[in-house]
């Protein structure tokens, strides 16, 4: 597969604060890559360095095989979608969208086909003599994509571009980003702090946290097998409980020895347990591998929200058949529910360097 | 109820002290009489003589050029200096704004002299560049101010999205931050092109000779007193700075409705100002041009005449003649007090080669050094000047060696003598009961004082404490008598029958009985002060022949004639006075008193930094009492 974007090495510090530490990413062509982190973890900051408003300070930008780290924005083949759209309010919505062609000089012909052809895209025809101002959230930032892909860019760079909507609209405005990608055929890096955004719409998620890469994979890979606490805490809700590696396909729980599918780990090794909590099945005590009682019971819609406290320690459990608070349960976790992880030696491995 | 009515009342109040100057020379402005105290009916004569006086219109000229031109540099400058502090780190931008608000809440008067002493330091001369420079100066604080705010709403991302489409720094500049900070901009420009056009102060330091706006125009009339004209001028300036202040107040006020209503309201603020843009371009190219060609004529060279004046105090036509008849260009500049000409000439900000100082003041002037000899050869016409004023000149310039005096009068008691029971030949007059209310006092400590000291029998240079303290208690208590304190208002006063007795000089009771034929004016017996204004030549003066050409010019009878007849003061041209064809003027014992009163007079001298000190203390004292 082809490596469309390579970042080589990259450290960008603010001052005494390094936001990346030696970053390593490649970004294959026509991907849906979503970098995803809580709040300063530098996924902002790498896109601004792909789409040139930042300068690494260290490390190379290498785009289809050319070095562009020195490249200003206006010479890069890409274009961005800000997280506040960013349209230029004093011009008509056909403005906006033709400023980019304008400056490349295209005919008034192809201009005018083009505006129609890209709000056609996002479904705001007739649109073109409107303001930015007299628009919805949800259709301003259409135009903003509008403005970006008129100009074929190879990669659309898209920092929170759905931050600022609400629930409803970001939901629709998900399925409208995948089959924009899907038409397009080009490649997207995506933004986002919303796990669930990057499970729905991304080929490949980058797991970010502190300036480091913590797991990249497919949206299964990271949800089903996260790579270490931060990504499984950071993804959807987890238990995540200190065990014992016993040996291959065994691990101690809490002082109860669990079946699981994991191997290599060697004997007697500490690891950090995940299971999700609808991965636990709350079965009759005398079915359970361990027994415990519910403490607490919260009616989430599709699923009720259980804590069971058992062994010492809170369990949760999200299942669609209720158990009371008080009522005596079983545990059971299927093998391949059990996700084992090595615990970090040190604070720095908590970033797991990836080189794959 | 009665909280809402006093309420409004309160606000009318406010209103009235705030307008109600406005409005009396508004009115006065279309009043026929000349009298500031008489309404004579609606006349537009005074605009019509506005239009017509070149001086007044030179002025305006140069002041509207002067603004537009600095506020359009300004505004560049500003936009530009708003631009990167607002891209700065947050501590170098506070400092760096604070720095730029000093300019704005320093005192006028510290940022004007703080801007001479620099030209003065680098020897760069006084003129329309320097006035210029200074207005620009104080004009990039008020830009940035309305910039500023408008570059931090701007979202940053707009920018950056206009270089990720593909645009220059420079395109992205002018397509979307300026659209978007335009609206600053517009009022930066015009609350800079308001406050330079408001400006004396600093305009007053800057200026080189030859340089007036309308401000610094209107200031040196004041002596001669404020002509109507002037008060159909500053209407016409109050009106037009009105218009622009509503001009820069709409464009917030739509910034704010925007947020409401935004696309509507928003259009039509966006098309006003796309409208404005091409007629703002062309007029500044065209300011800025005028500009460097008024810079380019102010710029003195070749054979010229620097020329120090108080205002009003010659015929423009003696100007014109004198520059056709020798071919020297006369560089016009006008003070309006001794005190303020000094420093100038002192700290050779401009290098005047002729200045007219009055007689304590060119003693002051000899005693620090800044005169040069006259070279009498140059001056023959010297022999049309009376014997007697040579002589009285020599109390402040011994031996005649640096004065040829120009003007003079006395000081005296101006009566109505439909109000008056007897003739008044005696100061007494003033200090009597009988005029209780009727009294107009001289609001001025050395002839204050000078008049108590003569009605005592001292010297009205007297530098005895003793003295002093005497008189100081007569004016204590004359106070109950005197309707009020005043100077350039007794003329009005007079003339409108308000009061029975004022303290005048001479060449304004020639005007006053004029307008009111029932008013006498006196020299009283007692003595009073003789002043001599006339001509000297500092010692920097880069073109002492020409200055020497223009004195024997000036001394030509035919040219004093003139000149009398323009100002109305007294001659010491004593062939000019012979000239005179109205027998009433010539002899009037007003302009023209019995050498016997004459010499019972005694002029000004300069007494010193530390007596000047205990006069102006003494003075305090009356005034406190």
């Amino acid at each position: 597969m082809n490596k469309l974007i390579d970042l080589q090495n990259i450290t960008k510090a603010y001052g005494d604060n390094i936001v990346l530490d030696d970053l390593n990413l490649y970004i294959k062509e026509n991907e849906f890559l979503t970098l995803l982190g809580p709040s300063g973890c530098g996924k902002t900051t790498t896109l601004r360095i792909i789409g040139g408003f930042e300068n690494p300070d260290q490390g190379n930008v290498i785009f289809d095989g050319k070095n562009i780290t020195k490249l200003p924005p206006n010479q890069r083949q890409l274009n961005t979608v800000f997280q506040k759209y960013a349209l230029f309010t004093h011009m008509s919505i056909a403005e906006n969208i033709a400023f980019g062609l304008k400056i490349k000089k295209k005919s008034k012909s192809y201009i005018d086909d083009k505006i129609k052809y890209a709000l056609k895209l996002v479904n705001l025809d007739g649109y073109e003599n409107r303001k930015p101002d007299s628009l919805s959230g949800g259709q301003q930032q259409r135009i903003a994509i509008a403005r970006a892909i008129v100009n074929e860019p190879k990669v659309l760079l898209l920092d929170e571009p759905l931050g600022a909507l609400d629930l409803k609209l970001r939901q629709d405005m998900q399925y409208e980003l995948i089959r924009l990608k899907n038409e397009l055929g080009i490649t997207f890096i995506y933004v986002t702090h919303d796990q669930e955004e990057a499970l729905t719409m991304s080929d490949t998620i980058v797991v970010m946290n502190q300036g480091y890469i913590q797991q990249i994979g497919t949206p299964e890979d990271i949800y089903n097998e996260p790579k270490n606490a931060f990504v499984a805490d950071f993804i959807g809700e987890s238990n995540i409980i200190a065990g014992t590696m016993v040996e291959d396909k065994l691990v101690n729980i809490l002082g109860t020895n669990f079946a699981c599918v994991d191997v290599g780990f060697g004997k007697n090794k500490p690891v950090d347990v995940v299971i999700r909590p609808e991965d636990i099945d709350l079965v009759a005590p005398e079915q359970g591998t361990i027994t415990g009682r519910v403490t607490s019971l919260i009616f989430k819609g599709v699923h009720y929200e259980m804590e069971v406290m058992a062994n010492g320690h809170e369990w949760l459990v999200h299942s669609t058949d209720l158990s009371p608070v008080g009522a005596e349960v079983g545990i059971h976790v299927d093998p391949f529910d059990i996700q084992i992880m090595n615990k970090p030696e040190s604070d720095d491995e908590e970033a797991v360097i990836l080189d794959e | 109820m009665v909280k809402k009515f006093i309420q409004k009342l309160y606000i009318a109040l406010l209103f009235l002290f705030l307008y109600a100057p406005i409005a009396v020379l508004i009115v006065l402005s279309f009043n026929k009489s000349k009298s500031r105290a008489k309404w004579g009916g609606f006349t537009l004569n005074w605009y019509k003589e506005l239009f017509a006086n070149e001086q007044i219109m030179n002025a305006l000229y140069t002041t509207l050029v002067l603004a537009l031109v600095s506020a359009l540099i300004a505004t560049i400058i500003g936009t530009a200096a708003s631009i990167a502090m607002n891209s700065m780190k947050r501590t170098p931008r506070t400092i760096l704004m604070g720095i730029t608000n000093i300019p704005m809440l320093n005192a006028d008067i510290v940022t004007g002299i703080s801007l001479m002493l620099i030209f003065v330091a680098i020897h760069y001369t006084l003129g329309f560049t320097s006035v210029l420079i200074a207005h620009i100066t104080f004009n990039i604080p008020y830009v940035i101010l309305s910039v500023m705010p408008k570059l931090k709403q701007t979202n940053k991302n707009t920018y950056e999205a206009a270089l990720d489409l593909g645009a220059s720094h420079f395109y992205a500049f002018r397509k979307v931050i300026l659209p978007d900070i335009f609206p600053g901009i517009m009022s930066g420009f015009l609350l800079a092109f308001t406050m330079s056009l408001d400006d004396f102060v600093i305009t007053h330091f800057t200026k080189g000779p030859g340089i007036n706006t309308l401000s610094t125009k209107i200031y040196t009339e004041v002596r001669k007193g404020i002509k109507p004209e002037m008060y159909a001028l500053s209407t016409l300036l109050f009106l037009s700075v009105l218009t622009l202040l509503i001009l820069i107040n709409r464009a917030p006020k739509e910034e704010t409705a925007k947020k409401n209503k935004k696309q509507r309201i928003h259009n039509e603020s966006k098309r006003n100002y796309s409208f404005l843009k091409p007629v703002i371009a062309v007029v500044a190219i065209s300011a800025l041009i005028i500009g460097s060609l008024v810079g380019m004529n102010s710029t003195s060279g070749g054979d010229t005449l620097n020329v120090y004046n108080w205002g009003e105090y010659i015929d423009p036509d003696v100007i014109t003649m004198f520059e056709q008849e020798t071919g020297i260009k006369v560089v016009y500049d006008e003070f309006e007090m001794n005190e303020e000409m000094f420093p100038k000439v002192e700290t050779g900000a401009v290098k005047y080669d002729v200045v007219c100082p009055s007689d304590y003041m060119v003693q002051r002037m000899i005693d620090a050094d800044l005169l040069s000899e006259l070279n009498y050869d140059n001056i023959p016409n010297i022999k049309y000047i009376g014997k007697d004023y040579l002589q009285s000149a020599e109390s402040f310039d011994p031996g005649n060696k640096y004065f040829v005096p120009y003007c003079w009068g006395t000081v005296g008691i101006l009566y109505n003598k439909t109000m008056v029971d007897e003739p008044i030949d005696s100061w007494g007059a003033i200090f009597d009961e009988k005029y209780k209310n009727n009294i107009l006092m001289i609001n001025s400590v050395r002839d204050a004082l000078g008049i108590a000291l003569k009605y005592l029998g001292y010297s009205l240079n007297s530098t005895n404490k003793e003295e002093l303290k005497e008189a100081t208690q007569l004016l204590i208590d004359q106070k109950p008598l005197v309707q009020s304190y005043v100077v350039d208002q007794v003329r009005d006063s007079m003339i409108g029958n308000n009061a029975a007795i004022g303290i005048i000089y001479s060449g304004e009771a020639i005007y006053t009985q004029r307008e009111n034929s029932d008013l006498v004016y006196v020299v009283p017996k007692e003595g009073s002060n003789i002043w001599i204004d006339g001509w000297v030549i500092p010692k920097n003066s880069e073109h002492k022949e020409n200055a020497e050409k223009f004195i024997n010019f000036l001394c030509r009878p035919d040219i004093a004639l003139l000149n009398f007849e323009y100002i109305t003061y007294s001659t010491p041209n004593t062939a000019a006075k012979e000239m005179i064809e109205d027998d009433d003027i010539r002899n009037s014992k007003v302009a023209f008193p019995d050498s016997s009163i004459i010499s019972n007079c005694e002029t000004f001298q300069y007494l010193g930094d530390e007596m000047t000190a205990y006069y102006d203390e003494k003075w305090r004292e009356v005034m406190s009492q």
